[in-house]
């Protein structure tokens, strides 16, 4: 236990921390972004999000500028495959049915709702079941890799990334400038301490920036699910645990400008990984679990529609499967990959769409 | 129509717990289910749910379709009061 671990740790829990707290404060919900889109043709939440990825690439470029960042970009952005846009429609489906993405299920959990637990629980079965199929999707990842050894446009292009970042940030400014005149970037509720949306973006977009220099890269949680099943079937089944390739990976392997190392991957191990998304992890849980209760609305209630608890679990196992098909989910995609312009965010985000209508489809049915 | 009529009939919808989309989906099924009965100031809809998000996006949408409506905080919940058009 270095120093340095320590800080690593405490920096990303706090982080963790305000993101659940925030999040909970301001309905933040991505998986609800898209599939409302579907369900009830709203679009607020696509303008928050938007809003989040260009304040997220516009505070990443400056503190690239300026040093801030230990790399750039970031690691475990990926190969790009047809894989991302696989994984991401899969995704879609998933966050929908399951009534939220990865960050939702944990900050609503830590509010005490059913079908969120039942969705983490699904989260934790589908990354474990990927490591059965993980040898023949490896394969089909690698067989199918385009451009190997880059991920973003200006990695492909050799153009500056502050060109993109401008290209994108000058339009869309414009945008949220008439959005908000119009009254299109707030909402209107009754409910107790509300923290307007956009005001959580910008927020959550400093988090991301915090998250890239205290821990090598911008929030991303779900290889820990498969870290959970590990850690479930080295115990129980320890005989098909050793035999499983995937909990071996260990793609993380970095240094830090200062000479701190970072490795690790899904297995059952307290790694790299364990250290930046634990705590990450257990902030947002328990973020949510302050705001319900300083709002006096923190209850676990049991008595659920019981379609609604199995379409959360059915929903976690997907999501759990294509995050790490894709690899990636909705969070690192979205707040990490998309505002550096990596391609296999902006395939998976892509893909969300479809996912999502499909999701959207099923569960009209299903209620 | 005052929504503290006594010949006014309460139709509860407790929704608590449910997931988001859920919320909404329901409460606009049960609001078209009696609409004739909340238009004519006999009945009036009230909605409990712990849902955040959907207390905001109910009250928006059936704001839209011209209902009166009204938010209260109980422990744990809030509840919609669903009313006809004023």
């Amino acid at each position: 236990m270095t120093p340095e671990t320590i800080q690593i740790a405490l920096i990303v829990l706090l982080v963790g921390i305000a993101s659940g707290f925030l999040m909970h404060r301001s309905d933040f919900c991505i998986a609800g972004a898209f599939r409302d889109l579907f369900l009830f043709r709203k679009t607020f939440m696509l303008r928050i999000l938007l809003l989040l990825v260009v304040a997220s690439m516009l505070l990443f470029d400056a503190a690239r500028r300026l040093g801030m960042l230990p790399f750039y970009p970031f690691p475990l952005l990926g190969a790009i495959s047809p894989a991302n846009v696989a994984g991401g429609i899969l995704f879609g489906i998933g966050m929908v049915l399951s009534g939220g993405c990865v960050v939702g299920t944990v900050y609503r959990s830590g509010a005490g709702n059913v079908p969120a637990i039942a969705a983490l629980a699904g989260l934790v079965a589908g990354s474990g079941l990927y490591a059965e199929i993980h040898p023949a999707w490896a394969s089909f990842q690698k067989s199918s890799v385009l451009f190997p050894g880059m991920a973003t446009l200006p990695q492909l292009s050799g153009i500056d990334p502050t060109w993109f970042v401008m290209a994108v940030s000058v339009p869309a400014a414009w945008l949220f400038l008439r959005w908000a005149r119009a009254g299109l970037l707030s909402r209107k509720t009754a409910v107790d301490g509300y923290i307007q949306p956009w005001v959580a973006a910008v927020a959550l977009a400093l988090l991301g920036l915090a998250s890239w220099v205290a821990a090598g890269m911008p929030m991303g949680i779900t290889t820990s699910y498969a870290k959970a099943a590990a850690f479930l079937e080295a115990l129980i089944v320890p005989d098909h645990y050793a035999a499983l390739s995937f909990f071996r990976s260990a793609p993380l392997d970095v240094v830090f400008p200062s000479g701190y190392p970072l490795r690790g991957g899904p297995g059952a191990r307290l790694d790299g990984i364990a250290l930046i998304q634990f705590p990450l992890i257990g902030g947002i849980l328990a973020g949510s679990f302050l705001s319900a209760v300083s709002l006096r609305e923190f209850r676990l209630r049991f008595r659920v529609p019981p379609v609604q608890i199995a379409a959360g679990l059915a929903g976690g196992v997907v999501m759990g499967l294509a995050s790490r098909m894709a690899p990636g989910c909705n969070v690192w995609h979205l707040m990490g990959g998309l505002p550096v312009f990596s391609v296999p965010s902006i395939l998976f985000v892509a893909g969300l769409f479809p996912g999502a209508w499909i999701g959207s489809t099923m569960l009209k049915r299903l209620i | 129509m005052d929504i503290t009529d006594a010949s006014c009939q309460v139709v509860t919808l407790d929704i608590v717990g449910q997931v988001c989309p859920a919320s909404l989906l329901l409460t606009l099924r049960k609001v078209n289910e009696i609409k004739d009965a909340i238009h004519q100031g006999k009945a009036r809809l009230e909605v409990l749910t712990d849902n955040r998000d959907s207390v905001g996006t109910i009250s928006e949408a059936v704001g839209n379709m011209g209902y009166g409506y009204a938010t209260e905080k109980k422990e744990g919940h809030y509840v919609l009061s669903i009313s006809a058009p004023r």
